[in-house]
């Protein structure tokens, strides 16, 4: 299936993917509500988007206990707003940290990859994101760990 | 073709039934044996606060059953069973035969032994009916003493409060949440609720529930009575073992169960809250009476039932509640005395973050703090995800020693994520309930 690939390398950090996401999710810009999040390393000077692998396990599908969370024809986890109740046992169950809660709606949300035309992907400058066929495996991960291994550390000049 | 028979129709059962049927399509005869019409713990909560109709409460209805092809025996009691002849015998003497056995009958309410507690308008919080019963008797401006402050307790603090109950909850212990939180997060929860009209009244002991006209009165060991129009007794569940008493079930708290879901009894297993089974962190035997180890024990249970060898790796003791816009949850072994531990208090917030650690394995997690924040930093996933896989996170414990608050780069760094990917629970991809095809 496509997924979000990710190459960490190529992120500049303009949080695009976030505005996006977020205008496409809820219909604001508000980077507290993309379900993509872009995280800052080395004193923000490299950046590494994430967001939900769409696992094989499908923690959240299998905890839901009524059944709102199903499989999208795009192949994504997606929940039904009108069956889900809010109990957040999904953000719990999922190990990855990509379940998240609207605290406006009262419904737990995700990444439902757009319906299959993922905006984060879209408006990448840098094709940082892509939509594609690819393994799903741990885009940022290495990165991630290179950077907190560097010199300066991860978190120089950051608050 | 194989005969497994299901004592239970809650979560754990459910699921084994879906399993089995995402498993086998049809092909095995599968008898559900429960006495009421399954419906999800889960959302009473949200019945109660009259978020959802009654029908959004029943998962498993009569015709979803039927359709996955289950012989359903619903409002029928399991008695005993008789192991050497593989047989299950019905409270009325009907008796079923079965290839496979799948225990889940769950936990009951434990009212706390005190004079009056059987009284009118003393309602336990567990079944459907008890929601009915404690729903039909709240609303603006009801008195309601909640007995106990543990998480069942704490799911419907929301739904009372939110339909103006003026509520008072008393807890035996000295503190609230006791096998939840610790004393500081118990702390400012309780200020939290305080401030929000709650009373809170901890290490009280109430010596009697009586009637004053149509209301009830409380009398404490210590302290001054307490004038309600209706008490919930959340004073804690236990698990319904007594039946199998005799069928040779090697038995502690629970139901003994290895990393199977399987009993000593080759074929008959034991899933959810009465079962007690490998703990994911600690490896010990615990009974975990959560919604999320039904869920798993009752699909690896059932994966092995037909006949797959599937071993569960444990489960997590996590819990999360919101409580009037706080969000409060716990991971793993959140109260081990031999734990390394990292915590910090923003009062002014408020939020409160505690941290386990045994060498650089993060063990237990605490996070509390208003909703809308714990939602912005989403740490929570992130926290289960390093203390179920226990991944080295030895080089960023000094930064998380200094800002406990700070786990996102720590949980991307170490690699958890892609030691998940590959794994599930059932060596394959889950696949929805909705999606599994019967061939008839």
């Amino acid at each position: 299936m496509k997924i979000l690939k990710i190459i960490p390398e190529k992120c500049t950090g303009c949080m695009r993917c976030e505005l996006a996401c977020s205008y496409e999710q809820t219909g604001t810009f508000q980077p507290s509500k993309a379900v993509i999040r872009v995280s800052a390393f080395e004193g923000h000077t490299s950046y590494a988007p994430y967001t939900c692998p769409q696992c094989d396990e499908a923690w959240c599908l299998t905890a839901c206990p009524v059944e709102a969370i199903g499989i999208s024809p795009a192949g994504a986890k997606d929940v039904a707003d009108d069956i889900c109740v809010g109990c957040k046992l999904c953000t719990i169950a999922c190990p990855y940290g990509t379940m998240f809660y609207d605290i406006d709606t009262h419904k737990a949300f995700k990444c439902d990859l757009c319906g299959g035309n993922p905006a984060c992907a879209s408006v990448c400058p840098t094709d940082a994101i892509v939509f594609e066929e690819a393994d799903k495996t741990d885009w940022v991960g290495p990165f991630a760990a290179e950077r907190a291994k560097s010199p300066a550390g991860p978190l120089a000049g950051v608050l | 073709m194989a005969r497994h028979v299901i004592v239970g129709g809650g979560t754990a059962g459910w699921n084994a039934i879906t399993t089995l049927r995402e498993l086998d399509q049809g092909d095995s005869e599968i008898v559900l044996v429960a006495d009421e019409t399954p419906y999800s713990r889960m959302v009473l909560p949200y019945y109660l606060a009259r978020d959802i109709a009654e029908s959004h409460v029943y998962i498993a209805s009569p015709p979803k059953l039927a359709a996955l092809n289950v012989d359903a025996r619903l409002g029928a009691r399991a008695e005993r069973i008789d192991a050497s002849a593989n047989k299950l015998v019905l409270k009325g003497g009907d008796e079923v035969e079965y290839d496979n056995l799948l225990i889940a009958t769950g936990s009951s309410p434990v009212k706390a032994p005190v004079p009056g507690a059987d009284g009118e308008n003393v309602h336990s919080f567990w079944t459907f009916p008890q929601a009915r019963a404690v729903a039909s008797g709240v609303g603006e401006g009801a008195r309601v003493a909640m007995i106990g402050a543990g998480f069942i307790a704490f799911t419907i603090l929301n739904a009372l409060v939110n339909q103006g109950v003026k509520l008072t909850v008393v807890e035996l212990e000295s503190r609230i949440l006791p096998r939840m939180i610790d004393d500081t997060g118990a702390g400012i929860v309780q200020d939290w609720l305080n401030e929000r009209g709650v009373e809170v009244r901890t290490s009280t002991q109430v010596t009697s529930i009586e009637d004053k006209g149509d209301a009830k009165l409380l009398k404490f060991q210590e302290g001054p009575d307490l004038e309600v129009d209706l008490v919930i007794m959340a004073t804690g569940i236990k698990p319904n073992i007594d039946w199998v008493a005799g069928s040779g079930l090697e038995t502690n708290q629970g139901i003994l169960v290895d990393e199977h879901c399987r009993t000593n009894v080759e074929n008959i297993y034991a899933a959810g809250d009465i079962a007690e089974g490998p703990d994911a962190v600690t490896g010990e035997k615990v009974v975990h009476a959560i919604e999320p180890t039904a869920m798993q024990h009752g699909r690896v249970a059932a994966a092995n039932m037909a006949g797959q060898e599937v071993a569960y790796k444990g489960s997590l003791l996590m819990n999360i509640v919101d409580v009037l816009d706080m969000e409060i949850a716990s991971f793993g072994a959140w109260d081990d005395p031999d734990a390394e531990v990292f915590e910090a208090v923003r009062a002014e917030r408020p939020a409160y973050r505690k941290l386990l650690f045994h060498g650089g394995r993060l063990t237990g997690a605490i996070i509390l703090g208003k909703t809308r924040e714990i939602w912005t930093t989403n740490d929570v996933g992130m926290l289960k995800g390093l203390v179920y896989t226990g991944v080295d996170i030895s080089e960023w414990k000094e930064h998380l020693r200094e800002n406990p608050f700070d786990v996102k780069r720590a949980f991307l760094a170490s690699g958890a994520a892609g030691g998940l990917l590959p794994e599930t629970v059932l060596g394959r991809p889950s696949i929805s309930a909705h999606e599994i095809a019967i061939s008839s």
